[in-house]
Parts: structure tokens; C-alpha cells; sequence
């Protein structure tokens, strides 16, 4: 990457036992010489900062963060990478204890969480827990909590010396798949460092580059001068708004307020201003720091409640009052509900501000084909349809002559849902100079880019018999939602939707503002504008239940929702096992023997939660077409095209299935599940399937990875495809055995008759047959989710879907007294994700968002200081939970079935996230005697309400 | 910070590997804008962050005399480029200053601590570094070397966040702390918002000597609660000549709270940071209290 061909010297590095010659400068990290030189990009690039660990190497044999080492330090010192673990196309049994362990996402820690490992277990074969999590502790991760890296690393000698074909576990060849735990099917890749991320791949004649982003808060921009940024050697191209189509955009239509460049205004720190396209990435910085922009200051406002009162500065002309959105809903008759009660509390909750931080940083790469006609867009995307969409709108081209391609993900949780000005950018600058253009946001970038989740300021007020019957809830909340719409209209919908699914009640009313501060924009984040209301429900349902002498499990019990209830917002529950899930987690937890029975400092809480199995409806309502032709169609209570669409093609010989779809895989398992389905329906193997869902041109549209739709929309599309195929192929077979195609059946690899036993073809011969009279064996399947989902009020779209998830956890802890800290001990969850597809994968989910829910209570927040900076972006001062932080988990299924769901499943990506919240917060409550309404609950906040209340008593 | 404008961070550096103290002083004289560099995990990020600039880096990787951890007329030494850890595991430390085995464990996370160094933990002077406290509360003395070398008590070496009274043309080339008389305990206790990288909101280290069945002499020093560490003056003296006692300790804990400045930033407030002292003062002197009853 160093076009200006500026060398210091030629050192010798010695990697993975083999030697190089590499020409470099002195300034260049063993992590950029590794990724950019020698191509091994299996040392990845999270942090850029020391802390997440995802560039460890072994520098003779002792992990170090490759990002924090000169190359030229690295003289003849020999240098492992992830690339020289496995020997000979054969895993090493730790990489294979990965992927039989499940211990394997995103895969974007994995590389530098495996080296860690191999230089403990080289060190002390049979670690202890202890040895394990100490290895560990500078190794981020997002999506596992850690607890099957834990069994990976425990059980690694398991598999030494196992005679299996390096690449396909055993497992694989099973014909049942469906329910079972079976390895991914992107794991192997994953922990080998072969797998490719937007970021790893490059481009002959490759160039880079670098946005400005703005210093103030809130601004006019008078002038912008660009000379000498393009007068520097190596730059190619320096874009401002002018140069850029003149057009807004955002994620949903009404509210589209995003330009590419910020357009006479700023309005946050980090709002992004000009781009350089240059050589290199240094080049491209270099030349930014001389363009010189010239602001007008403005008076900034970044609190919510600030915002909305009549003299506060006005960010957007539109938003009056800075007010985005304002829901007012209202179900039933809350007055009358409040007077029924025998009991009425009312508090006020605040939640903090999350920023997402998958591992892996945004990464576009634009480059042009077809004689430069057709765009091709490599993104770190969780939604490559939602972003083709967006980039058609924007460069106003046909859908069909972009080509979005979703390299491996690493994580997004929300935060890959928004299409970046980089994705623009790099799509507009790579037109104009007819050469590829990379950009890859740093961690700072991601924190300003934003997205996060909106802290919400909470008021609810609940009211119930004597009994713990609810009669009526009542919300009013403030979101803070950053400088731009971003998802958060839905948002502040969601936050009031589904606070109804949990507990039957008639009455609830709920009123919801949207505020625009100078801030970065706020948006969806795992749940969706669910958890910070269902932690402060939550809390006051536990609380009142205190005040009555009533169990906190039980009078969940006595409210909880039932299958086929339609809520008081009239949404349509189907499945539901939420009481089995309370019902369990009481049992398991022992609560009964320990709520209120605890020496002072131990404490247990419970929190509930549930989520949607996907949107019931899309961001845009029309047709798909050309964007300008396009003019806002009004809502109808129907999908109006399906959201999930897949191809199964059979090979020509008949023995490999590919599954093509567009679900995005960010780590959370969807080519796997989707895959066993495939497998399942076709009565094949899961070895003989194989998917396709990186590429717009070659997998038909799924709306992508959001709203925890994949598993029952993706599902539904690929059981449909499936049956599609072996409609066809019955039709071959029935032929030939001049019999009934409906008597036919298909299951392990072959295809019989159900009731004349001797009738048997091999599944791959039929397949044969078929392609040789009939052409290719291809067959297609859709889900469109059922029409008339939600009541005809405004807003009643959000919170609608086919099926709903419900989830229960307890949480154990310790708090030191003296000190306020606390240690989360142990966390309980029983989810209702319907059937499971992979239990493995399900387990995976809830104990990723258990840690990922824990640290929200404990520690996350962005921090800012008077002017609108941040004042933490980085993994060092915006805290992640480590190794050492996670707690214990148990994680159980219940039974369920949803009948709409694909072999009766539903959802538990974002849903595991909710019980999290307040069941932290309920047992640290408990153990102290005084309940934290305001998130991070940190040792300090503990401290002072103790303090407060005179070292108060257990409740 | 401000990596996306103005900061070429690390691209034009050079770097240079003196063989020998004497060579890295002479380099650090002769060369524009240079900096020394050991472990450079503050270092490098810092650079990378535009918070610091520098034309030349200086790494001392190659000079074999900064290395080692040895004991020699009655005091043991550390060569500056020992990581945490090497310090951590080292069988003389954690016989005679276990305190400091206690920071070294607590820097950071795995990596770091083979790549970090005891010279630049406390040649940087970060006012929430981890090994300065138990390394003043066992009397640690540094070896400042320009081509002649000079000792100063690690007690009066930080000047300031930041700042220390090392001088441009000086290496901090080994710390030296005096073996401890028999019945010496001491242990170092930190708080930090998270169990691994994490930096202290608080640290305490303490140290206290038994002579008979009464404290001849005693150290607690503060971090993180002021620009430099704080020696506790009072709450060290108040233990002199007394008999370990829970009361006594409660008393020398609360005197070392007046002792701190504390400032409120991100990771805590000046007033949760002066509730802490007391506690962790206390916890401490426990642990310490516990050493010297093991070792008989």
C-alpha cells in the first residue's frame, strides 16, 4: 500500500517458519506489514490500539498485539500467525475444538483468541479455568460471552490425532440436521484466517481513502478550500458536497436527512465534511489536514430535554423543536385502569448511551465492471439488499446494475445497518477514477459515524390489584437521538411497541419523542428500542412486587402472556412460553431458596423480555424500481413484495445443493441454520449443501440481517425452495415408477417410495435423471409475511411480525459494600425461541447477549464532554466485558413450536438481549438494598446511593 | 485525538537500535525530535493518536544491560526493560516485594504485560500507572544514566503528570529497591472499572516492616488520585511504633485519604475517587499485614 514506493529499508521477517524480504518504512506496524505486504490477513485489525487483541501474533511463541509492534523491530524474530497453525491443509485440534465447540461468530476475534490459546495449552496442556481467562484477557469479543471459547480451550485435547477430514467435522455427513448441534458451516474458514473481510481483500491498482470529519458540534460551513490537499503527490481525487449528487438520504423515506457531505451544515462532531481518494491511507490523511474548512460556530445542544424547549438551537429546519418524531398512542382507557388499581408507583428510569463495537470496523470497496456500467460494492454490510437500495436511490442507477458482495461480517449487532458515506463515497470516487477505492472507518470513525443505541429518558407508571394483577402502564420517553433520523423513528415506536407482548393488560398509553441533538445519530442496536423501557418496566414490576409481598417471579406468573392473545396494541402473539420459561429459571436457579435469603452484598434478580421474528413489514413500502421514478406509496396492511426469496440449484451430477439467499451472515449463524433447513427439506445431507449469500447477482433478496428475521423468514424461503426441487424431481421419479409423485419421499441422500420399500433411487441419480430430460434442477421459494399484521392506528406497523420470542433471566451477583463494585456471578436464561434450529447456535446468541446485556449495565456508555467530543472512542475507556468480566451462564431452551416459523422456529438474536437488562439490575438491588434507575449502574453510582440511603438494608 | 485530521502518526519515523546505553544518549542528543522507546504500548498509541509527535524513536530492544533481574549488595534490581511479565513471575520479587508483583499483574491484559516495561511504566509517568506505588512504598530508587549515572529515590522522581526530573539526555536504565528486613509485608490493591485492560481508578500500595510485635516502619503510597503517586505521610507515620490492629489501620487508612487531590474524569469523580483511598488503604495494609504473619 505504499505506492510512493518510500522505503527505509529491506528487513528479513521470519513468519510462520517461512523467511520474507519485505521493503518498509520504520513507521509501519508488524500488523499493517503482515495484512498489507506479505497478504496474510488472518491477523486482523479491530482496535488499532492494543486492546481487542484481534492482531495477536506469537513472537517466539508469546502473543503480543501486532498493531503495537514496529516491523523493523520484528528483525529475525519468528513470527506465528493464524496462517501457521494449522499444518498441512490439517487443523490443529485446537482450531478443531473451535468449531466442534461452537466457540466460533463473527470469526473476526478468533484468529488472535486461538493464538492466545495455542500459547497457553504449548505452555500448560491442561489449563485451569483461571490460566484460561487470564490468556484470554486482551482478547475482545462481541458475539460468543466467552463461554465456549472456554469449552474450546478445557476440551481442546479431545481432538488430537482424530482421523477426519481436515475441513468437514463428522458431524456434517448426519441426513437429520435440523435440532441438532452442528458445527458452522463457515467455522473452519473462520478459525484458519482464510476467511476474507471487506478489509482483507484488495484490487490491482487499488487506491484508499479518508474522510474529514468536522470538530464542532454544530456549524455553518462558509468555505472549504481544497487546493493544497490536491496539489499533494499521490492524492487523485478530493470530494466536497458540491462534487457529490445533491441528495438526501437515511433509512426511512419520509425523514431522509443524511448527505454524502455534510452540505452547508454540520451538525455533530465527526459529521464527515470532504474525502481524499489517494495512493494510500497515509497519503489521503496527509492531504487532509490541508484542506481547510471554515466554520461559523453554532450554539449546540446535546441533551433531549434540552433540546425540545423553545430557545434551544435548531439543528434541522424541519424538526421543530428539534423534535424528529412524536408518537402519542394510547390502548384502552389508562384513567380508568389507574383508578381500578389498588396499587400505583411511578418512577423515573434512565438508560445510557451503547455503541454496538463489533470487533471488525465498516469497510467499502467500490469498483466498476461491465465497461463501467454496473457497480460493485464490497460492504461490511448486515443488509446488502436495504444498502443496493440506498446506492440506487443515491448515484439514481437501477438496482440492477449494482452488485452489492457481503464479505464474512464481523458482528454488527445494528451498527452495519445504515449505509455509510464511505459506501458513497468510495462508490462515487471509484467511477471517476475507473480504479478500485477502499475505505475502512478506524475505531474512532465507528464511534463517530454512530448508530448506537438512543438513550432514552423513562418515566412509567404501572398499575395493579392487590394481587399483582396489572390494570394499567403508562410511558413517557425522551430519546436522544443524535443529529440525524438514522433508524430512530422506528426506534421510539419500538420502545413504546413492545413493552404489551411481555404481560396481558387493557390499558397503556404511551407518548414518545424523538429529540435531535448535536450529537452522532443514534440507531438500531440489538433489540431495537426495546431493552432500556423493558429494563425500566422491569424494575418497576420487581419493585411494586416487593412493596406487596409478592415474589417477583409470581407476579410475572400472573400476567404473563398466552399463545394466541392479540395484545391491548393489537399485536398478534402466536407461540408463546414465556410462563415455561419463568417456570424454568425460577427451578434452575434455585430462586425460591435464595430471593430475600441472601447474606447483604449477595443478591438475585429476574427480568423478562421477547422480541419480533422479523418486521412484519419492510423500510419501504413499494415496489422495487428505479429509486427516482419512485414517489412514497401509502401504507397498506400487507407486504407488497416478499422479504425472503431463495434459490436451491442442484449440481448437474446431483450431489451438492446450493442454497442461494441473500440473508446476511454477521456472525449470529444464518448460513448454517439456513443451510441444515435446506439439508433437512431436501432429505439430504448437510455435507452435500452449500450456500451462496454474499452477492446480489447471484442470490435473490432477503432483506438482510435486522429485526431477528433470518431464522422464520430466510427459513420459510428455503423449506418453500426446497420442496420446490423435490416437487420436480418427484414428478421424474414418479415417472419412472409409474406411481404417485405425492407417495414419494426423500431422506437420507436418497428418494423412495413411502409405502413399496423396494422402491429406492439414490437421491443424486434422480437428480440426474431430472437434468438430463429436463435441464437444470433449480427450485424457488418465498415468504411474505401475512397480511393484516398490526391495528390501523399510526405507527402500528412497528412491533408487528409474524411470531414473537419470550425469555426470562436471573441473574446472581456480588457486590462489594465498601466499594461498590460488582461481580456478576452467574446468569440464568431460559429462552422460547420456538424449535430450535441448531441448539448450539441458540446458546451461542443468549450467551453473547447476556455478557453483551451485562456490560450495558455495568459499563458501556460514550461519554462526551461539553463541545459534543467523545471522550471514549476507543476499546480502552469505552468498556467491553473481557473474559474475566463475563459471568457464569446457563442458557436452556424450552419446549415451544411456532407454527409459522420454519420446523416450528423463531427468533433469539435480539430477544436475548432483553431479560438481561433488569434482571442485573434487580439483583444488585437486591444485594445492596437500593435500586440504580440509571445506566451504567457503576460502582460509583452504587456507592453514592448508598451512601444515601445509610448503608441501607436488604429489601 | 485526532486520527482522521493532521496526524501522520507514525509514517515518517525512524528508528534506531543502540547497542549500548551510551550510544542511546548520544542518539538522544544528536537527533532532532526524538523520543525513547521500550515497550511502546503507550507509546505507539499515542503517536498513532496524534497526541504525541516525534521524528526519531529510540528502542531500547537491543541493549542488553537494560535487562535482568538480579539481587546484589542488598538490593535487587530491575533492569528497565524487565515487562511485567517477567516481573510478575520472578521468584526474588515475589519473596521480597510482592506489591509489586501485585501491579504487574494488574497492568492491562496478556499481551501487554510481555511487551510493556517497567522503565516506561514509570518513565512515563501516567498518573495511574501501576508499579510506581509499590515501588516508592519499598523505597525504590532509579538509575538515571546520560553517560555518567546518577540514583534518585523513585519518591521524588515524578514531577507532574507526566513529568518526571529525568532529564532529555537521560535513560531511566534500572530501578533498585533495598531487600526489605525479615518480617516485611506489603501488597498493592486496585480498582478498575473492569477485570482485565483496564486502567486503575485507584491503586494503593503498602508496605509496612515488623520489628518484635510492632511496625518499625511503614509506606503507603496513593496512585491515581493525583498528578504524581502520593506518599501518605501521616497514615505511614501514624503506624510507626504500633501493633497491627484493625482500629489502627482504619485510622492510618482515613489519614491517607486527606492525604489525595483527586480530579473527576471519565472513569471516575474526585469524590468516589477519596471514598475509595480509605478502603483500598485498608485492604492493603491487610494483605500486608497477612504476608508478614506468613512468612513466619
Amino acid at each position: 500500500m505504499n505506492e510512493k514506493g518510500k522505503v527505509h529499508r529491506v528487513i528479513a521477517l521470519k513468519v510462520n517458519g517461512e523467511k520474507h524480504a519485505v521493503a518498509i518504512q520504520d513507521g509501519e506496524t508488524l500488523l499493517d506489514v503482515l495484512r498489507d505486504k506479505l497478504r496474510l490477513t488472518g491477523t486482523k485489525k479491530g482496535c488499532n490500539h492494543g486492546v481487542c487483541g484481534a492482531c495477536t501474533v506469537l513472537i517466539d511463541g508469546e502473543p503480543k498485539n501486532s498493531c503495537l509492534l514496529l516491523a523493523v523491530s520484528c528483525e529475525n524474530i519468528d513470527v506465528t500467525t493464524i496462517e501457521g497453525i494449522a499444518q498441512d491443509g490439517r487443523l490443529h485440534p485446537l482450531q478443531r475444538s473451535f468449531i466442534i465447540h461452537g466457540a466460533v461468530q463473527c470469526g473476526f476475534c478468533s484468529p488472535g483468541m486461538i493464538l492466545s490459546a495455542y500459547a497457553l495449552i504449548e505452555r500448560r496442556p491442561n489449563p485451569s479455568d483461571e490460566e484460561i481467562k487470564r490468556a484470554l484477557s486482551g482478547n475482545l469479543c462481541r458475539c460468543t460471552g466467552y463461554v465456549r471459547i472456554m469449552d474450546a480451550i478445557r476440551n481442546w485435547e479431545k481432538y488430537k490425532g482424530t482421523e477426519e477430514s481436515p475441513f468437514f467435522p463428522q458431524d456434517l455427513d448426519r441426513f437429520v440436521t435440523v435440532g441438532k448441534s452442528l458445527p458452522r458451516v463457515d467455522a473452519a474458514d473462520k478459525v484458519t484466517g482464510r476467511a476474507k473481510y471487506t478489509a482483507d481483500l484488495s484490487f490491482q491498482d487499488m487506491l484508499y481513502g479518508k474522510i474529514l470529519t468536522s470538530p464542532n458540534a454544530h456549524a455553518r460551513i462558509k468555505s472549504i478550500e481544497t487546493g493544497k490537499a490536491k496539489k499533494v503527490e499521490g492524492v487523485k481525487l478530493v470530494l466536497t458536497a458540491k462534487d457529490v449528487p445533491d441528495i438526501t438520504y437515511g433509512v426511512n423515506p419520509p425523514r431522509y436527512d443524511e448527505h454524502i457531505l455534510a452540505k452547508e451544515k454540520v451538525r455533530h462532531v465527526g459529521d464527515e465534511v470532504a474525502a481524499v481518494i489517494a495512493c494510500d491511507e497515509d497519503t489521503a490523511k496527509r492531504a487532509l489536514a490541508l484542506i481547510e474548512v471554515e466554520y461559523e460556530e453554532l450554539p449546540a445542544v446535546f441533551d433531549p430535554i434540552e433540546a425540545i424547549k423553545e430557545d434551544a438551537p435548531q439543528i434541522h429546519d424541519r424538526y421543530k423543536n428539534n423534535i424528529n418524531t412524536h408518537v402519542d398512542h394510547h390502548f384502552g382507557d389508562v384513567e380508568k385502569g389507574f383508578a381500578e388499581a389498588d396499587y400505583v408507583r411511578e418512577e423515573k428510569f434512565l438508560g445510557n448511551h451503547v455503541y454496538q463495537s463489533p470487533i471488525e470496523p465498516h469497510a467499502s470497496i467500490a469498483t466498476w465492471e461491465d465497461d463501467g456500467s454496473t457497480l460493485v460494492l464490497y460492504v461490511s454490510t448486515q443488509v446488502p439488499h436495504y444498502l443496493q437500495y440506498m446506492v440506487a436511490r443515491v448515484l439514481d442507477m437501477p438496482l440492477g446494475r449494482i452488485r452489492i458482495i457481503r464479505p464474512p461480517v464481523g458482528g454488527g449487532f445494528g451498527g452495519k445497518l445504515d449505509t455509510t458515506s464511505q459506501d458513497l463515497i468510495s462508490a462515487i470516487a471509484s467511477q471517476r477514477l475507473g480504479r478500485p477505492v477502499k475505505m475502512v472507518y478506524t475505531r474512532k470513525e465507528m464511534f463517530l459515524h454512530g448508530r448506537g443505541r438512543h438513550k432514552q429518558h423513562m418515566q412509567f407508571k404501572i398499575g395493579m390489584k392487590k394481587d399483582g394483577t396489572l390494570t394499567a402502564v403508562q410511558s413517557r420517553i425522551h430519546l436522544d437521538g443524535g443529529a440525524y433520523s438514522s433508524y430512530g423513528v422506528i426506534t421510539v415506536y419500538y420502545a413504546g411497541s413492545m413493552i404489551p407482548t411481555l404481560y396481558k393488560f387493557p390499558n397503556y398509553k404511551y407518548e414518545g419523542f424523538r429529540i435531535m441533538t448535536n450529537k452522532p445519530a443514534c440507531g438500531a442496536m440489538r433489540g431495537h428500542g426495546a431493552p432500556q423501557p423493558r429494563f425500566a418496566f422491569e424494575s418497576l414490576l420487581s419493585m411494586m412486587a416487593d412493596d406487596l409481598g409478592i415474589d417477583p417471579i409470581e407476579i410475572r406468573l400472573r400476567n404473563a402472556m398466552e399463545p394466541n392473545w392479540r395484545t391491548c396494541n393489537e399485536l398478534d402473539i402466536r407461540s408463546c412460553e414465556f410462563r415455561q420459561t419463568l417456570e424454568r429459571v425460577r427451578e434452575k436457579s434455585g430462586w425460591s431458596d435464595k430471593y430475600a435469603k441472601l447474606s447483604a452484598g449477595k443478591g438475585i434478580g429476574i427480568g423478562c423480555g421477547g422480541f419480533v421474528s422479523g418486521a412484519g413489514y419492510a423500510k419501504y413500502r413499494g415496489q422495487v424500481q428505479l429509486s427516482s421514478e419512485k414517489t412514497l406509496e401509502p401504507f397498506v396492511k400487507k407486504a407488497t413484495f416478499p422479504h425472503s426469496n431463495a434459490i436451491v440449484k442442484i449440481s448437474e451430477d446431483g450431489t451438492a445443493a446450493v442454497l442461494l439467499i441473500l440473508a446476511a451472515e454477521i456472525g449470529q449463524g444464518a448460513l448454517t441454520v439456513l443451510s441444515q433447513m435446506c439439508a433437512e427439506s431436501l432429505g439430504i445431507s448437510l455435507s452435500r449443501v452449500r450456500i451462496r449469500s454474499e452477492d446480489t447477482d447471484i442470490s435473490p433478496l432477503d432483506l438482510g440481517a435486522y429485526s431477528s428475521r433470518t431464522t422464520l423468514m430466510g427459513g420459510n424461503a428455503v423449506v418453500r425452495a426446497s420442496q420446490d426441487v423435490l416437487k420436480k424431481l418427484y414428478g421424474v421419479v414418479g415417472k419412472i415408477w409409474d406411481c404417485d409423485p405425492l407417495d414419494l419421499e426423500a431422506a437420507d441422500n436418497q428418494i423412495r417410495h413411502k409405502k413399496d420399500r423396494s422402491k429406492v433411487m439414490e437421491w443424486a441419480e434422480a437428480a440426474r435423471k431430472y437434468f438430463n430430460d429436463n435441464g437444470p434442477l433449480v427450485g424457488t421459494g418465498w415468504y411474505k409475511p401475512p397480511s393484516g399484521l398490526g391495528g390501523d392506528y399510526k405507527g402500528a406497523a412497528v412491533g408487528t411480525s409474524p411470531s414473537f420470542s419470550f425469555s426470562s433471566s436471573v441473574c446472581e451477583c456480588r457486590v462489594d459494600l465498601e466499594t461498590g463494585k460488582v461481580k456478576i456471578e452467574k446468569i440464568t436464561d431460559f429462552h422460547d425461541c420456538g424449535t430450535p434450529i441448531n441448539p448450539q447456535a441458540v446458546h451461542g446468541q443468549v450467551e453473547g447477549a447476556v455478557v453483551m446485556g451485562s456490560g450495558e449495565v455495568l459499563m458501556e456508555d460514550v461519554a462526551y464532554d461539553g463541545k459534543g467530543n467523545i471522550l471514549n472512542p476507543n476499546l480502552h475507556d469505552y468498556l467491553l466485558m473481557t473474559i474475566m468480566d463475563a459471568p457464569k451462564i446457563f442458557s436452556g431452551i424450552v419446549d415451544s413450536f411456532e407454527p409459522e416459523g420454519p420446523y416450528g422456529a423463531k427468533e433469539v438474536g435480539e430477544g436475548a438481549t432483553l431479560p438481561v437488562l433488569a434482571s442485573v439490575a434487580h439483583a444488585i438491588a437486591n444485594a445492596t438494598g437500593v435500586w440504580i434507575k440509571e445506566l451504567p449502574i457503576t460502582p460509583e453510582k452504587i456507592l453514592k446511593a448508598l451512601e444515601k440511603s445509610k448503608r441501607g438494608k436488604k429489601p | 485525538m485526532s486520527d482522521s485530521k493532521g496526524s501522520t502518526g507514525l509514517l515518517d519515523i525512524k528508528l534506531h537500535k543502540p547497542q549500548s546505553i551510551e550510544e542511546a544518549v548520544k542518539l538522544l542528543g544528536d537527533l532532532e525530535d526524538a523520543k525513547l522507546v521500550a515497550g511502546g504500548t503507550d507509546l505507539l498509541v499515542d503517536i498513532k493518536q496524534g497526541l504525541i509527535t516525534a521524528k526519531n524513536l529510540i528502542s531500547l530492544q537491543n541493549i542488553q544491560s537494560l535487562r535482568g533481574i538480579w539481587e546484589e549488595t542488598g538490593k535487587i534490581w530491575i533492569g528497565a526493560m524487565m515487562t511485567p511479565k517477567e516481573i510478575q513471575t520472578d521468584s526474588l520479587i515475589n519473596q521480597h516485594v510482592p506489591s509489586l508483583s501485585d501491579a504487574a499483574r494488574s497492568i492491562a491484559a496478556t499481551q501487554i504485560r510481555s511487551m510493556a516495561t517497567i522503565g516506561g511504566n514509570v518513565a512515563s509517568a501516567v498518573p495511574s500507572a501501576d508499579m510506581p506505588p509499590p515501588l516508592i512504598a519499598a523505597e525504590a530508587s532509579g538509575v538515571l544514566d546520560c553517560g555518567t549515572s546518577r540514583e534518585i529515590s523513585l519518591a521524588e522522581f515524578f514531577t507532574g503528570a507526566r513529568e518526571t526530573i529525568c532529564g532529555a539526555a537521560e535513560v531511566l536504565a534500572s530501578v533498585w529497591i533495598p531487600i526489605p528486613p525479615p518480617r516485611t509485608g506489603s501488597s498493592y490493591q486496585k480498582l478498575a472499572l473492569r477485570e482485565a485492560n483496564a486502567l486503575a481508578v485507584v491503586g494503593v500500595a503498602s508496605q509496612i516492616s515488623l520489628s518484635g510485635d510492632k511496625i518499625a516502619k511503614a509506606n503507603i503510597v496513593l496512585g491515581a488520585v493525583a498528578p504524581t503517586p502520593i506518599l501518605a505521610l501521616k497514615a505511614s507515620e501514624s503506624l510507626r511504633g504500633q501493633r497491627p490492629s484493625e482500629s489502627l489501620f482504619e485510622e492510618a487508612a482515613y489519614l491517607a485519604k486527606q492525604a489525595a487531590k483527586p480530579i473527576s474524569d471519565i472513569r471516575a469523580s474526585a469524590w468516589y475517587r477519596k471514598e475509595l483511598i480509605p478502603i483500598l488503604t485498608r485492604r492493603s495494609l491487610d494483605v500486608a499485614w497477612v504476608r508478614v504473619r506468613e512468612q513466619s
